[in-house]
């Protein structure tokens, strides 16, 4: 798609919060707070691995997961994730969100490692939003994973007793207004 | 001094602080290799090292009885600190190692069966006219029971286990409908977790404050209090940050639940160090929860506090020596704030995050101490808890203990795993923390975030991410010059790359 980069003058980072970061081409190590510059630096040495430099204090950062032109970013102890558009596939982005419209289905996923000790919800069954629908044993606590949405139960994948890894699907929710 | 030499039956930090005090008495101290933690920090303070890395059983050693009782008889150990976890609330244990002529440092092996079973305990309580929520008279049989008990006491209700503690087998209860599945639910849990699946049920008190009160006693009779903790700071039921003492108490009724709490352990013929917990509801009606017959997590608190040591106080008590302080003599000097790093991702419901610690540094002002079983190399593994450390920091009083607490924990640096740093530099900033407001329905009821950013830090976040992407996709020696195409980069291979940017 694109062919000559030289041409890109811009690119976005779009925050998972919906938050809009907008740099300019080449990336200046330079970062605007109200109407002053401060430097940022990035960098990386045998004590305290890689870091950015800003305001004069060390902010720990590293990379955790990265995928096409998706970044899930760890800086001072919290994860970010981004997806970087140049202006052309910002704006066919924002067309095919348009385009999208409402969820239909919501999928539960194992939010860590653990065993299925009980499944409260059946296949075809209503549930509502908060409802406990699984519980999961993991380090020593039970965890009761509920329903983000009001639905039918459509799909139940696990059973008690079971092992399952972090972001294994558990349930398929049909979701009902 | 008739100890001469320690077994340590636990792992990690409390392993660690319980060898420096030995280390400071002059008694040796024996740590047990695991083939789980083969280079752990912990068995470099050890004066031996019991390898048991050949051990293929699938239980943790730390909690195979005969097994430790063996390593404790080989070893030459004429006593054994269990630590917290694992068996040190396991009256059967404690006989076996009085069996075995091994001190066991603790209370006596009568003391924690009665005062560990919380249905015992409640009895005793009640006895000595200690003030309890209202609840079951003993154990509830089944689920007709506990309809018809919790009728009787008034909705909500809290299922416990007997044998419970640290929130396991524990279940609150709103609604009339909900009670025969929670107590089949609790049961289940407490079978599982304690190997009874006797569990009672107790009225639930709304938004209290956990206030609970150390205690030291000897073998002879003599017991003190040492103040109190303040552990409202919870997550269901595992607690995050403890403080000493606790803003919700006056002199005049630190007194008085001192005593009470003095009162309960002397019925129980108890010696050691313990702790009694209550709840506090906003009236500042106490009620008495359980006692925990261990030395606790959160111990160092109380030990900043008053200057006393308290794995010093359970060896010279398991020595058989008299009780030296004297209740008088317990003077509170300032405040101490502690909180648990873990390896949990605040981002994702405090979920565990095991992994190698790649780099840890920790402030070194006075007023900071850190308890620690980790340095830089050494990995979290999912077999044992998500402890990295206790950060624990002192002030003049609260404010000051806060502020210092702020410092600190922007000082902590580590890598390799997510931690609960940001919701502590969140908990530090929050008026209803600072305030002293907070109960222990606070994280789970009114926080909205869980976590502390700068407003800039996500920027900055976001211009990483933006130069990474250009140095991938746009650089001359890009990796990858068509971004649409799906691939997968290690993310420890990107990370070697910037560090060439």
């Amino acid at each position: 798609m694109v062919n000559d980069n030289s041409k890109i003058k811009k690119l976005y980072a779009i925050a998972s919060s919906n938050r809009k970061y907008i740099f300019t081409l080449p990336l200046k190590n330079i970062i605007k707070i109200g109407k002053r510059n401060y430097e940022v630096k990035l960098k990386h040495d045998e004590k305290f691995g890689t870091y950015i430099l800003f305001k004069n204090r060390k902010y720990p950062v590293e990379i955790i997961r990265s995928r096409q032109n998706k970044y899930e970013i760890l800086f001072n102890d919290i994860s970010y994730v981004f997806t970087i558009e140049t202006p052309f596939s910002y704006k066919r982005m924002k067309v095919l969100n348009k385009q999208k419209g409402k969820k239909e289905k919501e999928i539960i996923k194992a939010p860590m490692p653990g065993k299925i000790v009980d499944v409260l919800a059946r296949e075809g069954s209503q549930v509502l939003v908060g409802e406990p629908i699984i519980i999961l044993e993991a380090m020593k606590m039970q965890n009761e994973i509920q329903s983000p949405v009001n639905g039918i139960a459509l799909k139940i994948n696990a059973k008690p007793g079971t092992i399952v890894n972090k972001d294994d699907v558990l349930v398929e929710i049909k979701v009902e207004a | 001094m008739g100890i001469k030499r320690i077994l340590i039956a636990n792992r990690g930090e409390i392993a660690v602080r319980i060898m420096k005090t030995a280390r400071r008495m002059g008694i040796e101290t024996v740590a047990i290799k695991t083939a789980v933690e083969p280079s752990a920090l912990y068995l470099s303070y050890a004066d031996f090292v019991y390898d048991n890395t050949d051990d293929d059983s699938e239980i943790p050693v730390f909690l195979n009885i005969d097994r430790i009782i063996e390593i404790a008889l080989k070893t030459g150990a004429d006593a054994l600190h269990p630590g917290y976890g694992f068996l040190a609330e396991n009256a059967y244990f404690a006989q076996k190692c009085l069996d075995n002529n091994i001190e066991f440092i603790g209370p006596s092996p009568d003391s924690i069966y009665k005062i560990g079973n919380k249905t015992i305990a409640r009895k005793i309580a009640l006895a000595n006219n200690i003030p309890m929520a209202t609840g079951s008279q003993g154990n509830i049989a089944n689920e007709e029971e506990a309809v018809k008990i919790a009728e009787k006491i008034g909705y909500p209700v809290i299922i416990k286990a007997a044998s419970g503690g640290g929130g396991r087998g524990m279940r609150i209860v709103r609604k009339p409908e909900d009670i025969e599945k929670m107590f089949i639910i609790a049961s289940k849990e407490a079978e599982k977790a304690f190997n009874d699946p006797s569990v009672f049920i107790e009225k639930y008190i709304e938004n209290p404050k956990h206030i609970e009160f150390q205690i030291i006693g000897d073998k002879k009779g003599n017991i003190i209090h040492l103040g109190e903790r303040e552990c409202s700071i919870q997550r269901k039921h595992q607690k995050l940050l403890e403080e000493a003492p606790s803003c919700a108490l006056d002199e005049k009724l630190r007194e008085e639940m001192g005593n009470v709490a003095v009162k309960l352990v002397k019925a129980a013929g108890y010696y050691s160090a313990g702790t009694v917990e209550f709840l506090l509801d906003s009236d500042k009606n106490y009620y008495f929860m359980e006692m925990n017959t261990r030395i606790q997590v959160e111990h160092p608190v109380t030990e900043e506090i008053t200057g006393i040591d308290l794995i010093e106080q359970q060896i010279r008590v398991a020595n058989g020596e008299e009780l030296q302080l004297k209740q008088e003599d317990i003077k509170i000097n300032g405040w101490a704030i502690e909180c648990r790093i873990n390896a949990e991702d605040v981002q994702a419901g405090f979920a565990p995050n095991p992994g190698k610690i790649e780099k840890i540094y920790f402030p070194d002002d006075d007023y900071v101490r850190v308890d620690t079983g980790v340095i830089a190399g050494s990995v979290i593994v999912p077999n044992y808890d998500s402890m990295i450390a206790k950060l624990i920091v002192k002030g003049k009083d609260r404010k000051e203990a806060i502020k210092h607490c702020k410092l600190a924990l922007d000082k902590v640096w580590i890598k390799g795993t997510k931690t609960t740093l940001p919701f502590f530099r969140m908990l530090v900033r929050h008026p209803k923390f600072t305030g002293g407001t907070f109960t222990t329905s606070f994280i789970e009821k009114e926080l909205t975030q869980y976590f502390y950013n700068s407003e800039y830090e996500e920027m900055l976040a976001a211009w990483f991410a933006t130069k990474l992407f250009i140095e991938e996709n746009l650089s001359e020696n890009s990796i990858n010059l068509n971004f649409n195409e799906s691939r997968e980069i290690d993310p420890w291979l990107l990370n070697k790359r910037i560090s060439q940017i």
